[in-house]
């Protein structure tokens, strides 16, 4: 039904033409895979839950200049002041912002000897007070919040406690309740868990770690400042923010407002970029590829204009003529598509070893072949139905 | 002759339009691409330190115990920057770290700003010729006995003073007044290749204090401190005891000489400090000392993202595609054309004549084609620095650019026209009048 094999003789007569595409397409084939597969896992790593309130998280600086003031001190009446504006719902210190690439890193020792204690993955360390769960937004699956007495000034104060996110305790205690273990800094300083809350990442959006978080009860008085408060409260909130807490000491530098959802975007930048120009270059090269094919199919029904009309004369249905065109355009997708996915493996395969890029999944080659395979059917459609429509007249017209 | 072509190729191009707009619409997009990775590939591995890339060494030191970091850390330890200030071999050094303070000065109106500040040595200006508008460094006696000189950036000049000539005015940073010895003239090296650990693209500091007030003054780190051992902190002198690495250290070592005469100072440093139960990695002392020049510098600290090498890499294969593109195109074209050559050739044209015309119209195509990618390009860059914030520096096209793209589009469509005139060239006049 196909007559595949006058077609592949045809194909083979004039070979440039049908080679020359043969090599787009194995070529295209081989980029838009790869660049489909990073886009789709670029893609997935924007989509992660972080577990905390984005949008409704607005965090600033406060850089204190004045040699003389009781940082302790001055640090909670100024979250107290925070907590008493309007439309604030929740407010904290914090030692570092979530998702933003920089902040505190630590690994502890499940045991006392730091010899032979196993120790936890590398995970972020936050420095929070009984307030940060609320604020983050944070959802307490086990155990309890810390209690307001609980809360440390410093970093060396005794009663050390920590609210961890599941993915530590499933990497470190499979299967195990986390509460009331303890976790060991150096030999002496022991931190009790507490609590486990359901999800929180750290700050660093690349890293493997990025899960395991763990919240501890030092009150951070210094730097950064998390306030939750409904995102259309952010802007009156900012100017609030500074004139009260300017009011209540003059010698401070207020600065860097912004949402986590900002934070968040601007950290995922590169990859939202990657994704663009990707997307971009697929699109372009699908262009490319089915306008170089019209260009093609046209001039091949010029200059094939007395055989299809021969054809016709002999009794061939406008239908055949145009699955003649479509069988070839097949042909060359097929054979181009496998050797194309072919190629977009081993490029995969470069890609993994040189740079830090996953195993290229097969799907990708195969829909690729597939999504071509649909868009050069349109590309041949158009100029075939064209050379459909000679009529056989024009087959005896000229000869 | 070349021009009687050129007048052809347009009388051609202009024959068919759409086939001739495609060829060249197809060169553009796949130049425009390739231009604009290649763009901002070029910014990124840029070298700013030019012909002094090999002078400039960072230190590194292998200063972890055993079976902790298995890599060089970028950063050294306060100890061992104060030890290896004592040498003379350098003709400039400088230990560096950044930190950050209030600036006041003496107008009451003046509402105080935060800033970042490097503390480094009087070397690091010499060292990365920072070109002084006013004034110049600290004497280099400060950097052994302290005092309170500071060196700004012109706009912060600009901001604090108006611009003028402001050496011996006072600028007061958490309250403490610094004496202004020196105006830098715009200086912002891309990348930031005296400390690209703290964001590579990011803007050179405009405040620049002695490094020898550190234990003084007690600056906040405003940057990475790691450990490979647990040190308990208890305040701003343990850190300076510990062997917590948060300082990078330069030293300007112009030739082969005092390069390998400071490498013996190293490992002869290391030695003793073997002696002294520090560096207790059974590594050799010759083997626990690294010396970068800029370039290995910026390389080592993955200054070039791999998204970005990526990138120019499929690009590349994108006009790859565009040229096979081209040549079909070409090919189909130049074939259709091949009575009108069977006439020329009847008529007394040669084969390379024939091959010069299509020639010179594939260069045509190209010439258009790259220009109009030029303008992608262009509006691609654009467009990036606008919705990505990608820093402004890497998104200028390069001056180069603009002689590299027109010669690679040229060179593309000459590449993909090679075989298509070739074809052309051999087409057998008598085939052709015979059928006409």
């Amino acid at each position: 039904m196909l007559n595949i094999k006058p077609i592949l003789s045809t194909l083979m007569r004039s070979k440039s033409g049908p080679v020359l595409l043969l090599l787009q397409i194995i070529l295209s084939v081989a980029i838009v895979a790869n660049a489909s597969f990073i886009i789709h896992e670029r893609l997935g790593m924007m989509q992660r839950d972080s577990g905390i309130v984005e949008s409704e998280i607005l965090t600033f600086n406060m850089y204190n200049f004045d040699p003389s003031i009781d940082r302790v001190q001055q640090n909670q009446l100024d979250q107290q002041l925070l907590r008493n504006l309007p439309n604030v719902m929740a407010a904290t210190s914090t030692n570092m912002l979530p998702l933003s690439g920089s902040g505190w890193s630590s690994t502890l020792n499940l045991g006392p000897d730091s010899e032979t204690a196993q120790s936890t993955p590398q995970f972020a360390m936050y420095l929070g007070t009984e307030h940060t769960l609320e604020t983050l937004g944070l959802k307490l699956i086990d155990g309890r919040n810390f209690y307001p007495d609980e809360i440390n000034t410093s970093l060396t104060a005794s009663g050390k406690l920590a609210i961890v996110s599941k993915a530590l305790v499933d990497a470190t205690w499979p299967n195990e309740s986390a509460l009331g273990k303890v976790l060991y800094e150096g030999e002496d300083t022991q931190i009790t868990i507490i609590g486990v809350v359901e999800k929180l990442q750290g700050a660093w959006i690349d890293s493997g770690d990025l899960e395991y978080s763990v919240i501890q009860n030092v009150d951070w008085g210094g730097r950064s400042y998390l306030v939750r408060a409904l995102p259309q409260h952010h802007a009156e909130l900012k100017q609030a923010i500074t004139d009260v807490m300017l009011k209540e000491n003059p010698n401070r530098v207020i600065d860097d407002f912004q949402s986590i959802k900002a934070v968040k975007e601007s950290s995922y930048r590169d990859h939202q970029l990657m994704v663009t120009v990707l997307s971009m270059m697929v699109v372009l090269l699908l262009l490319i590829t089915s306008l170089g094919l019209t260009g093609m199919v046209m001039f091949n029904i010029q200059r094939r204009t007395k055989q299809i009309g021969t054809r016709r004369a002999l009794g061939a249905t406008k239908a055949d003529i145009l699955s003649l065109f479509l069988t070839e355009n097949y042909i060359i997708c097929v054979v181009g598509g496998v050797l194309g996915g072919g190629l977009a493996v081993l490029l995969g395969q470069q890609l993994m070893q040189h740079y830090d890029l996953p195993q290229l999944d097969l799907l990708y080659p195969i829909m690729t072949v597939l999504g071509l395979l649909l868009v050069t059917t349109v590309a041949v459609v158009l100029p075939a139905r064209k050379a459909a429509n000679i009529s056989p007249a024009m087959a005896t017209r000229s000869v | 002759m070349f021009l009687y072509y050129v007048d052809l190729a347009w009388r051609s191009i202009k024959k068919t339009p759409v086939l001739s707009l495609l060829m060249v619409l197809a060169i553009s997009i796949g130049i425009g691409i390739t231009i604009t990775t290649l763009n901002v590939y070029s910014m990124m591995s840029f070298n700013p330190a030019g012909e002094r890339s090999d002078r400039l060494n960072a230190i590194q030191l292998w200063s972890q115990g055993v079976n902790s970091w298995d890599e060089y850390h970028s950063l050294v330890t306060y100890q061992d920057v104060m030890n290896l200030r004592q040498s003379g071999i350098p003709k400039a050094q400088a230990a560096m770290f950044r930190t950050g303070a209030a600036v006041q000065t003496d107008d009451p109106e003046f509402v105080p700003i935060l800033r970042g500040i490097r503390v480094t040595d009087s070397g690091f200006f010499s060292l990365f010729s920072v070109p002084f508008l006013y004034g110049g460094a600290w004497d280099k006696s400060v950097d052994s006995d302290p005092q309170y000189q500071l060196v700004i950036g012109e706009k912060l000049n600009q901001s604090l003073f108006g611009g003028e000539n402001s050496v011996g005015k006072t600028v007061y940073l958490n309250r403490k007044p610094y004496h202004v010895v020196g105006v830098i003239k715009e200086w912002n090296p891309q990348p930031k290749y005296y400390d690209p650990l703290n964001g590579a693209f990011n803007s050179a500091e405009q405040l620049f204090v002695p490094f020898s007030l550190t234990p003084i003054e007690e600056f906040d780190v405003w940057g990475n401190s790691s450990g490979w051992k647990f040190e308990p902190m208890t305040g701003y002198q343990s850190r300076l005891n510990s062997e917590k690495v948060w300082l990078e250290f330069w030293v300007d070592l112009p030739s082969e000489e005092s390069r390998s005469a400071y490498r013996s100072f190293l490992s002869h440093y290391v030695e003793q400090q073997k002696q002294l139960n520090r560096f207790t990695d059974d590594k050799a002392a010759a083997d626990s000392v690294q010396l970068s020049n800029v370039a290995e510098w910026l390389e080592m600290n993955n200054v070039v993202p791999e998204d970005n090498k990526i990138l120019v890499g499929l690009s590349a294969l994108f006009l790859c595609v565009c040229l096979v593109n081209i040549l079909g195109l070409m090919l189909t074209k130049f074939l259709k054309r091949a009575p009108e050559v069977g006439v020329r050739r009847a008529i007394g044209a040669s084969r390379g004549q024939i091959f010069a015309q299509y020639m010179v119209e594939v260069g045509v195509i190209g010439l258009f084609g790259g220009l109009l990618g030029l303008l992608w390009a262009w509006l691609a860059l654009y467009s990036l620095s606008a919705k990505f914030d990608v820093a402004d520096g890497l998104t200028n096209l390069s001056m180069s650019m603009w002689v590299i793209t027109p010669s690679i589009a040229v060179g593309t469509a000459l590449l993909a026209g090679l075989y298509p005139a070739w074809v052309v060239c051999r087409t057998k006049p008598s085939v052709y009048l015979k059928s006409q």
